[in-house]
This record gives C-alpha cells, structure tokens and sequence, in this order.
C-alpha cells in the first residue's frame, strides 16, 4: 500500500511502534461490537423506551421539557431571553469548538494526556463540559412545574413525580427581579470587556506573544463569553438581576 | 468431547475427522475465490488479509502501538460509529411498521409493543442505542481535546467532527418527534420555538419585524412546516430523520475516516 506523507511522517519518528491490525485491532473492535450489542440488548430487555399518552395540542405539561441533550439551553432561558439561550449561545458553542485547532496550534504537545502543559486549555475546556452537564443535571433532575427547583428528599418525600397530582401546591419564586439602568449595565459590560482582554495580555506576556493578536482576542473573546455565561447566572442568582442591558430592541 | 495434540504439539479440541473436512473445504476453488489470503498467521499475509478485502480496508493495515491502548482512545470512535450502524438497522425494521401520519404515529408505536413480534426490544434498542450515542459521541470529543489530538495535521478532522456532533443532536432530536405521544410532542415544540427567536430570522427574534418576518415565514416555519408542530412537521421530521440526515452524517463519516485512515491514530509526536 502506498503510505501518504502523514502516515510515513508519523511512522518515522522515534518511539513510535507500529504493529500488524490483525488480529489484536480487529479483535478488539469485534468485541467491543459485541460488548455494545449485548449491552443494548440487555437495557432493553429490562427498561421501555418512554411513551406517554398521544400528543395532545390542548394538553400542555407542566414543564414541558426538551430532549436531555438540549436541556442545558432550556435551562439557560431561566437567565437569558430565548434568542440567546436558544440561537446566540449554541452557535458560539459551535464556533468556538470550530476554532479550537486553529487557535491552539502548539503540535509539541499532542497524543497524549499532558495536564501541565496545557494548563489553560484543559481547564477552560473541562470548565465548559462541566458547567454543560451541570445545567443538564439541573434541568433534568431539580425543575418541576414553572421550571421551579424541585428537591429530590425534600420536595418529594414519597420519591415520585407529584406534580402530576391535581391540588398539589406549586411553588412560585418569590424573587423580585429587577434590571439595570443602561448606563450602568453598558459601563460595567465595556470595561468588564476591556478590562478582560487587556489584564490577561499584560500579566501573561509570553503567552500573548506566542498566540498574536488575532488568536488571542479569539480565544479571550471565548473566555470572555463564557464568563459572561456564568456572571448574569450569578446576578440573577444572587442579586435578582433580570437584565443588565435593556434596550427598546433586545434584553441581555 | 477428546483432545487431540496436532503435529505442533499443541492442544486442539477439532477432531481430526473434522479437521480433514475443514482442509477439504479450503482448498475447494469456491472457498479460494471468496478467501484469497489463507489464515493471517505471517506478517505478509496479515498485510495482505487487511489490504485485499474491501470491508476490512476501513483498517489500516499496521496501527501504532501507542494508539491501541484502551486508556489512551476510549474506544469511543469506534463505539458511535458501531451505535451508528446498530441504530440504522434496527431503524430500517422500525420503517416497516411505522407510518408518519398524524392519526397512525402513535398507534404504531402502540402496536409496535403489544402486537409486532419482538417490537418492543426493537424500539427499546433504537431509543437507547440513539442515547447511547449522543453520550459516545460526547466522550469521544472530550477524549479527542484532552489528549490533543485535533493539532495538526488533524485541525479540519476536529472540525468535521463537530459537525458530526451536531448532526448527531439532530437526528436524535428529530427521532424524539416520531412517536407523537405528549414527550415528544412537547420537548419538539420547546425545541422548535427557541428558532421562533433568531435574531432577524424569528418573528419573535430582534429586529425581525423590519424585514417581514412573522410567524407564518420566519424560519421556525420553515423547520416545522407551520405556525405548530402538526403533521407537516411530523413528515418533516420524518424525512429529515430517516433520509436528510443519515446521508448527511453517512458522507461526513466517510471524509472522517478516511482522513484518519490517511493521517493515522495520534500518537507521540
Ligand atoms: C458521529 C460521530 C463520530 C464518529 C462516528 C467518529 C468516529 C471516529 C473514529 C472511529 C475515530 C478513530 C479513533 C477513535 O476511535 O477514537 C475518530 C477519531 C477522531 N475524531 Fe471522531 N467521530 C465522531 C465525532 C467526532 C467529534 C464530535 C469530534 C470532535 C469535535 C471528532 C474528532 C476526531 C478526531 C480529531 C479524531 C482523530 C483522533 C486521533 O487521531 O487520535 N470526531 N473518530
């Protein structure tokens, strides 16, 4: 088989082994096909897949919710208006996982699990996976009716869905919420920006200079986002924020 | 059952009767023209066993120590793919029994538990397959950035793969639609109108209203085929589902392949 340049590349360098695909490859995909298939099968032989009444247009539950996968944005609409939590940030998401290898081009460290040499990368990286399923958990396990927190012990001490009982108490948050004048949110919104994309540029030098300019207003404008991201979910959290800029247009 | 010691001494549980049929078999010209390389027991012939058969090409024919190890790949390519291939199976039997039309869905779905002969495990296996590979498909990207493996040469592969991940929610979202029961239905709805909201595309979005938009062609319309999930959604999903995106994941996952077939595993640099 001719070798492309990459394969051979790779193939030169030292230390790197090679072996033959048969047969300890083609055995370990074949039983990881197996592994898999028993494993399906076995789920399914002891959990039914959910189906519920027939779709009704009149009957809407309380709550509705999405799909696990897309609980996370559903659950950000407790903080942001739908054309964030449901277009603005997925798609961000999306450019920023883009633009991952076109920002992070160091190759020397790579193949491996290298914690300490890519410090920042790894916790910004696990940061967001972190805060993805925490949103997803919260959304999944803790809202009941109205998209209240529901506690597992202490709001169901029976263990079962309650709310599905007619009578039964709803909650209602008590939070008033209120927004911030304009100039106020757009002053702390700007120097909250330029002082992030500056601090960091000063305090790491030599990082600065490795990435440029180009890559690293990319990655801190990420970085940025994301801690934008979890401030307005503290504001409202904590200070019954609802809004910090408030425009006849659009609310953030 | 005897054992037998064959000429190298070692133990073998074929009796020997069995063994001559066996070599009966192989040297038959049917049995050479399907099996070209006999048993892959030197190396030219385990090069040879990878490089002749069509299917066992997706292989390539020498891999790096290195990127064999469990601990170091997760597996969790190869298990999405696998999950892949399971789920479109099991899906094409789950299409003989089941029609998109508003008054039939449900009662498919009904019929597919109680009344099709082992309906139930089919529907569970594609329900928890498709979970399944929403979640393999997560850990294999998160295994892909914590080893580093997207540096070069292998940027546009990472980008291809998320492409793959979002075809992935979509088909899995999609598929949350078919059986039109009140899960569904609703998650489907909750989904669809966060689209209503795109800024300048949503007639609930930003700045929509100074171009026309409303809610009969903003593009929530477009992905529903009406101003409510109803049938033309339900067709909609439907198509998408079963045709649109499997092509579209199918010749994604073609290119992924084949660049890292080209490219090999990541290894040490
Ligand atoms: C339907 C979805 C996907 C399938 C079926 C798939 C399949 C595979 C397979 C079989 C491999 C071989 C190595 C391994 O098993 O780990 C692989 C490698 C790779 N995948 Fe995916 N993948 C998918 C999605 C993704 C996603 C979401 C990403 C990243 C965002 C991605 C990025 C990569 C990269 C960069 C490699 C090369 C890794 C290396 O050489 O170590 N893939 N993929």
């Amino acid at each position: 088989m001719a070798e492309t340049k990459t394969d051979a590349m790779i193939s030169t360098q030292p230390g790197y082994d090679r072996m033959a695909s048969w047969p300890y490859f083609i055995w370990v995909v074949l039983l990881c096909m197996f592994f898999i298939t028993i494993l399906i099968w076995t789920v399914s032989m002891f959990f039914n897949a959910p189906l519920e009444e027939a779709a009704e247009w009149a009957k809407t539950p309380n709550p509705a919710k999405a799909p696990w996968y897309f609980i996370g944005l559903q659950e950000l609409l407790v903080y942001f208006d739908p054309w964030i939590a449901g277009v603005i940030i997925p798609n961000q998401i999306l450019i920023g996982l883009i633009l991952i290898p076109y920002v992070d081009t160091a190759p020397e460290v790579q193949g491996c699990y290298n914690y300490s040499r890519r410090k920042f990368q790894f916790v910004f990286f696990s940061f967001g996976i972190f805060l993805w399923f925490f949103l997803i958990i919260t959304g999944q396990l803790l809202r009941g009716p109205s998209w209240e927190i529901y506690w597992p012990i202490i709001d169901y001490p029976l263990g079962g869905h309650e709310w599905t009982y007619p009578n039964q108490i709803l909650k209602a948050s008590q939070a008033k919420l209120h927004n911030l004048s304009l100039p106020v949110g757009i002053t702390i919104s700007v120097i909250g920006f330029i002082v992030g994309m500056t601090l960091p540029a000063i305090m790491f030098k030599k990082y600065f200079k490795e990435l440029g300019i180009i890559k690293y207003s990319l990655v801190m404008t990420h970085v940025l986002l994301t801690l934008g991201v979890v401030g307005k979910i503290l504001l409202r959290l904590v200070f019954g924020i609802k809004y910090v800029i408030v425009t006849p247009w659009f609310n953030i | 059952m005897s054992t037998n010691l064959n000429n190298n001494n070692e133990v073998s549980f074929v009796p020997p009767f069995l063994k001559k049929i066996f070599e009966y078999i192989k040297s038959t010209p049917v049995w050479k023209s399907i099996f070209r390389v006999g048993y892959p027991d030197t190396m030219p012939k385990r090069m040879a066993v990878m490089r002749s058969s069509f299917y066992m090409h997706i292989f390539p024919t020498k891999v790096g120590v290195h990127g064999m190890k469990i601990k170091y790949g997760w597996c969790m390519g190869g298990i999405t793919f696998f999950l892949f291939l399971l789920l479109t199976i099991t899906g094409i039997l789950l299409m003989f029994y089941y029609v998109p039309e508003e008054h039939r869905a449900y009662n498919d779905m009904k019929d597919l538990r109680y009344v099709v002969p082992f309906g139930v495990i089919l529907r569970n296996m594609h329900r928890w397959g498709a979970h399944g590979m929403v979640f393999t498909v997560i850990l294999h990207m998160i295994r892909v950035f914590y080893t580093g493996s997207y540096k070069p040469p292998r940027q546009f592969n990472w980008t291809v793969g998320v492409l793959l991940l979002l075809i992935t929610l979509m088909l899995s979202f999609t598929g949350y639609l078919l059986p039109w029961d009140q899960l569904g239905f609703w998650a489907v709805t909750v989904g669809t109108n966060m689209a209503s909201a795109t800024p300048l595309l949503g007639y609930e979005g930003p700045f929509s209203k100074y171009l026309g938009i409303q809610i009969d062609n903003d593009i929530r319309f477009a992905l529903i085929g009406g101003t409510r999930i109803g049938p033309n959604a339900l067709v909609r999903a439907y198509v998408w589902h079963c045709v649109g995106l499997p092509l579209i994941a199918t010749a994604l996952m073609i290119f992924h392949f084949w660049r890292i077939r080209k490219d090999g595993f990541s290894g040490p640099m």
